[in-house]
């Protein structure tokens, strides 16, 4: 029974092995030729359009199993193809394979920074969304709540607290964007450029979201006062600073096709926020110089201010010169104090870096404030009285003695 | 005497360099086999293989096979120069030599069981190979017929 079966499984494999071979003897060389030319045809357009590692790995495996399936055929192919060979058609896949592994590491290189830079701005603008919204919601409250003094400061200070924290937000990209952009490559420039034409959101577009969001905080109605104003203008300072800095190659970055209008767009914005806070800012200065008591004349811009500080502190001296009243040292001492305990310690770091006033001018001032203190302070009457006690003394004596000689 | 011996010499030798001259330049041993067959489209029954350079009307080939027309046809040349012509449909292969400025019979081999169905001929060492892929027959052929 063994034997049987052992007869029976060698008989099969013999018919098993000359139907193989039958096949193989049935097969058309035009065919065999005409698949491989095929095969050939479709790896290259593989090889050519292939965007990813996993593509390519499945076309390195293929261009094997061509080579392997139909080297066998070679002078058949050979001959057909002539002046190209098989060897030749599968070392020019084996080239193109080599220069598409190479673009796709580039693709892949430029996706993978594509997906970063995505990431990056998708996380800033979510947060800068959330203060906004914090922002609105503050803004929304404190209009809500005018009515009500104690809880109007509270909001007052809260919402201010908000917008130190955008501008301390904003300040960290704008320090990042420097580090950045300033020092970056051509070479780096260019990959980075590659991949932002992919980008659906990027870097400018989110300069454009801050810059507008700027604008609409300095044009809202929210209890604000001087120095609010004044770091506004000292943060559009630093913007202005680092845009100057980084702009033409963020531009030329971003906006390849359209650099110039790129970088105009954010100049126009950035001098559209400028307006705005200037808008505020001059006359809630003046509202508090008045609140101290110091009338300045009116002033619309930041030489206006410097002028009218130094036309307030002139006049002031030259009227303590003339006058020499207690009402002018009284008036000398109020402006002292505010402007150094208000104007210098609290605002003086906003106002250079705001470009209002600059180092030279505040100490041009103070130079000024110094002479107007020497004139308003009232001289001392005491040396006149004892010379005129004198005098009466002198005079008393003088007749004493003539009243005695008598 | 003398003279007459010089001038049959003379002659004998122009006659030598004469027929030198005039022996033509041979060439044997040539192999025209074609590597591959070739397959070729069917247009107002003419055919045209670009790759080997030949053209010609299939008309006499296809009323010999009692046949109106037919999409392509399948055409190798062996290596000692004769064209093997069939079609689907066929029952012959037709062996064609070249003429001048034409193509001769020089045998029609016929093919036994139905008419070709999927026929394709390979070049093989000393011989055309004919496979009809549809059955799997094949058949050894060579011009003066079935091996």
């Amino acid at each position: 029974m063994k034997k049987l079966m052992k007869t029976t499984i060698s008989t099969l494999a013999v018919l098993l092995f000359v139907a193989g071979t039958t096949v193989t003897a049935q097969q058309s060389d035009y065919q065999v030729v005409q698949d491989f030319r095929a095969d050939y045809n479709e790896l290259v357009e593989r090889v050519d359009n292939a965007v990813s590692s996993e593509e390519l790995s499945e076309i390195n495996a293929d261009i094997d199993a061509l080579e392997a399936d139909n080297s066998g055929h070679s002078s058949l192919i050979d001959g057909y193809i002539y002046p190209n060979s098989f060897e030749g058609k599968i070392s020019d896949l084996r080239s193109r394979y080599a220069a598409a592994e190479n673009n796709v590491q580039v693709i892949e290189s430029l996706n993978e920074k594509v997906a970063e830079l995505e990431d990056e701005m998708a996380e800033l603008r979510d947060r800068l969304s959330a203060l906004d919204e914090d922002s609105q919601a503050l803004a929304n409250r404190l209009e809500r709540a005018a009515q009500n003094e104690r809880r109007l400061s509270n909001l007052v200070r809260q919402y201010r607290e908000n917008l130190e924290n955008r501008d301390a937000f904003v300040s960290d990209l704008l320090e990042d964007l420097l580090k950045r952009y300033q020092t970056m490559d051509a070479q780096t420039q260019e990959e980075i450029a590659a991949a932002a034409e992919a980008l659906e959101d990027n870097p400018l577009d989110l300069l454009r979201t801050i810059l507008a969001e700027y604008i609409n905080l300095a044009e809202r109605e929210t209890g604000l006062d001087s120095e609010d104003y004044l770091r506004m203008r000292a943060q559009h300072g630093y913007f202005s600073e680092v845009w100057d800095n980084v702009g033409e190659r963020m531009a030329s970055t971003y906006a390849a096709e359209e650099p110039v209008q790129a970088k105009q767009e954010i100049d126009d914005h950035l001098d559209a926020w400028l307006a705005s806070v200037d808008n505020k800012l001059w006359n809630a200065l003046s509202t508090s110089f008045n609140q101290s008591g110091v009338q300045l004349p009116s002033f619309t811009s930041a030489t206006a201010f410097n002028n009218a500080l130094n036309t307030y502190v002139d006049e002031m001296t030259e009227v303590s010169l003339g006058q020499n009243s207690e009402e002018d040292y009284e008036m000398f001492s109020n402006f002292s104090e505010f402007w150094n305990s208000t104007v210098k310690a609290e605002w003086g770091e906003f106002l250079v870096a705001g470009n209002v006033l600059s180092q030279g001018d505040i100490a041009a001032i103070d130079v000024k404030v110094g002479s107007w203190g020497q004139a308003a302070e009232p001289v001392s009457n005491l040396m006149f009285i004892l010379f005129l006690v004198s005098l009466a003394v002198i005079i008393g004596l003088i007749v004493l003695l003539v009243t005695k000689k008598e | 005497m003398a003279k007459s011996k010089l001038l049959t010499l003379s002659m004998c030798v122009a006659f030598l360099f004469s027929a030198a001259a005039c022996s033509s330049l041979e060439i044997s041993n040539v192999d025209y086999s074609q590597p591959v067959e070739s397959v070729l489209t069917v247009e107002n029954n003419e055919v045209h293989d670009k790759r080997y350079a030949i053209k010609f009307n299939i008309s006499p080939v296809l009323d010999e096979e009692g046949i109106s027309s037919v999409d392509e046809i399948r055409l190798i040349r062996s290596n000692r120069g004769y064209y093997f012509l069939t079609a689907s449909g066929f029952n012959h292969v037709y062996v064609l030599e070249v003429t001048s400025g034409g193509l001769d019979e020089k045998n029609i081999i016929r093919i036994p069981g139905d008419a070709l169905q999927q026929p394709a001929f390979n070049q093989r060492d000393g011989f055309i190979e004919l496979v009809d892929l549809a059955t799997g027959d094949t058949h050894n052929l060579d011009h003066n017929g079935r091996r």
